[in-house]
């Protein structure tokens, strides 16, 4: 079967990203929005776009029924879920090929077992995938979680089976701390994904995040496409991400890419999906242990598209469609050195407090190596309610070393003004010795903190800027929310400037 | 090599604007010759461009971005973001915001309430945690000072703006 047409059922970047796969596919694509997204940059993307409701998630771009009554009225054959939202939903999943369109991502009991962190564990293991040490507990009252701990041994890691992006996780140090901490667990599990189900891991000390991206289509074929290491992030958010991993010696890598593909032969996966491991030691010695697999296109995917050269979005269009992989394993490999840098808004000063309110200057940069997916324009509003995702830039080089040099010089000219950015912490972990050694585990960040939110107050030179720069600049957008509209109304031509 | 000249005043050919980030206040001369000296530094030449972009030094010059959002700046300046207060000679300073009240920076839901009218804290205590996006978020105090008012209890809806706690 060929798609003529896709609705993308999220918003944001990753809707940019994909309504231009669907372009250069010559597939038409279709926006949709909530009321907060009327005028946002992804609904223009597209070459149709369809209200799905409020602005609150659970009513618009969370509402099953919004989403696939949309694909129906606009006529869509497919639907491709993004990241985040309902990506990894298999009622989703089930009520598009209930409703008779293609959903671009894995089978809906696929995206059902791999979400419930016991089961994958467990299917991994039949597999011969190695798993992180721990144990499941039948009794998930307190003193069953309890018991489970102590079979581990202190400190042990408390985990939400429905879990995922570090809610309802919990590090317990020891006996004395356990109630109190199980059962904040499962409230946040509970509030998070109404599942409270809790098991019990090994906590490994200093261990590097490190991802293999994998690809299946529905005729049996399967291959990774390499590593992205994700050690720098923060509450389990993921900051920074590269590819090829410092950590990885070639015989770890050609072992965690086979572990990779057979963890996914396992689930009978189909389409984009990533395994996850946690890395502990380093060089030939090191061991890897499965940690989660997400069902879905990752954020961090232009780091794999950068070093191997493959489109994975185009990919997934042509695997949901029916078509064999575009690649062997063998045609895939691994060249340069790539590096993603997320860039949100958010206050590092003050908890890293997501912020809302007008780019009042936004310019992106541009270079050889460098690539920008932003879902912003100067002028729009970052909304309160959706998540804080400015934009990514993704610098390639032909080294570690020069891809690093790249990052930083790109981010030192991309002004971000008028809401509090991430930018000048990005750039102080991209200079940090340790992070530029490539030695870093997932608790860099929170080991320097103070180190990387030091400020130094402003130098002369900002101060002389700031004197000469008089209150209202031409460009400065107004503040409201028709500034993100570039569209003057041709009833204005021909008057003349005003 | 033109300094910007509408900064407010009709006929001057020098200006005096008073500078404040973090805590430190600067005095700056703005002059007409494309010139601006910060405290008892020496003249340094700036040019500002239309669309953000300042030059500052010549040769050699240093390239910032700027925007005003009232009587704040906010500049660019090598991934570095600062954002300093310029009151301008014959304005008096507003009088400072009340930074006594802490507010939800979105809609959030309220977790817990650690704060008590009457008790002192210090800078970064958690005062208050929210839930918002399915992420605990904490509210801490931003400086040393007394809890003159608690204006929220758990399980309250928050929205941004709103006061939870004051603070003097």
């Amino acid at each position: 079967m060929t798609l003529r047409r896709v609705l993308i059922a999220n918003r944001g970047e990753i809707a940019i990203r994909i309504a231009r796969a669907c372009r250069e596919s010559t597939i038409e694509s279709v926006a949709v929005y909530s009321d907060a997204d009327a005028e946002a940059p992804h609904v223009r993307a597209a070459d149709l776009a369809v209200r799905v409701g409020p602005a609150a998630p659970s009513e618009s771009y969370l509402s099953i029924p919004s989403i696939v009554e949309a694909a129906r009225a606009t006529g869509a054959d497919a639907v491709h879920p993004g990241y985040g939202f309902l990506s990894e939903n298999a009622s989703f999943a089930r009520a598009c090929e209930a409703a008779g369109l293609v959903f671009i991502g894995p089978p809906a009991d696929v995206i059902e077992r791999m979400g419930s962190k016991i089961a994958a564990r467990a299917l991994m293991q039949g597999a011969g995938v190695p798993i992180v040490p721990g144990e499941t507990s039948v009794d998930q009252s307190d003193a069953g979680i309890i018991r489970a701990a102590q079979a581990v041994g202190y400190p042990a890691l408390v985990k939400a089976s429905a879990g995922g992006g570090g809610k309802g996780m919990r590090v317990v140090p020891d006996p004395g701390s356990a109630r109190e901490l199980i059962q904040a667990a499962r409230r946040e599990a509970e509030a998070a994904f109404g599942d409270g189900t809790l098991y019990v891991e090994r906590v490994i000390e200093g261990p590097r995040h490190v991802e293999i991206q994998v690809f299946g289509d529905a005729h049996g074929g399967v291959v990774h496409l390499f590593e992205r290491e994700c050690s720098i992030q923060r509450r389990h958010q993921k900051v920074i991400e590269e590819s090829p991993s410092a950590a990885l010696t070639a015989g770890v890598r050609q072992a965690m890419g086979d572990a990779a593909v057979a963890a996914a032969r396992a689930a009978g996966y189909r389409n984009a999906g990533t395994i996850e491991f946690l890395l502990e030691g380093a060089g030939d010695t090191a061991r890897f242990y499965f940690l989660e697999m997400n069902t879905r296109l990752q954020v961090e995917h232009p780091v794999t598209e950068a070093v191997t050269g493959v489109d994975l979005v185009r990919a997934q269009l042509l695997v949901a469609a029916g078509a064999p992989l575009p690649w062997t394993q063998d045609s895939i490999s691994q060249r340069g050195h790539a590096i993603e840098c997320r860039i949100y808004a958010e206050d590092p000063q003050n908890g890293f407090l997501p912020q809302a309110g007008p780019l009042l200057l936004y310019r992106e940069p541009q270079g050889p190596g460098i690539r920008i997916d932003s879902g912003v324009v100067e002028g729009y509003r970052m909304p309160v309610i959706y998540d804080p995702l400015i934009a990514k830039l993704t610098a390639a080089a032909e080294s570690r070393d020069a891809a690093i040099a790249r990052a930083q010089a790109a981010l030192r000219g991309f002004p971000v003004l008028g809401i509090r950015t991430n930018i000048p912490f990005l750039l102080r972990v991209l200079a940090h010795p340790a992070f530029q050694a490539g030695a870093v585990d997932t608790g860099f960040i929170d080991a320097n903190l103070d180190q990387l939110l030091r400020r130094s107050p402003a130098p002369l030179e900002a101060l002389a800027a700031a004197a000469a720069t008089r209150a209202a600049l031409p460009t400065v957008p107004s503040a409201s929310p028709s500034a993100a509209d570039p569209w003057t109304s041709i009833a204005d031509w021909g008057r003349g400037a005003p | 090599m033109d300094v910007d000249r509408g900064l407010g005043t009709r006929s001057a050919m020098t200006r005096t604007v008073m500078l404040r980030e973090s805590q430190a206040e600067h005095k700056a001369i703005v002059r007409d010759d494309g010139t601006v000296s910060v405290g008892d530094g020496a003249p340094v030449a700036v040019r500002v461009g239309r669309d953000g972009e300042v030059r500052v030094g010549d040769p050699l010059p240093r390239v910032a971005w700027t925007v005003a959002a009232g009587e704040m700046r906010w500049v660019y300046l090598d991934g570095e973001v600062f954002e300093i207060e310029v009151q301008t000679d014959g304005r008096k300073r507003r009088a400072a915001a009340t930074h006594g009240s802490l507010s939800a920076p979105m809609p959030a839901s309220v977790v817990r309430v650690d704060a008590q009218v009457g008790t002192a804290v210090r800078r970064g205590d958690t005062l208050v945690i929210l839930e918002a996006m399915k992420m605990e978020l904490p509210v801490r105090a931003p400086a040393d000072g007394t809890v003159t008012a608690v204006h929220c209890k758990p399980g309250d809806l928050v929205q941004p703006g709103v006061p939870l706690i004051e603070i003097v």
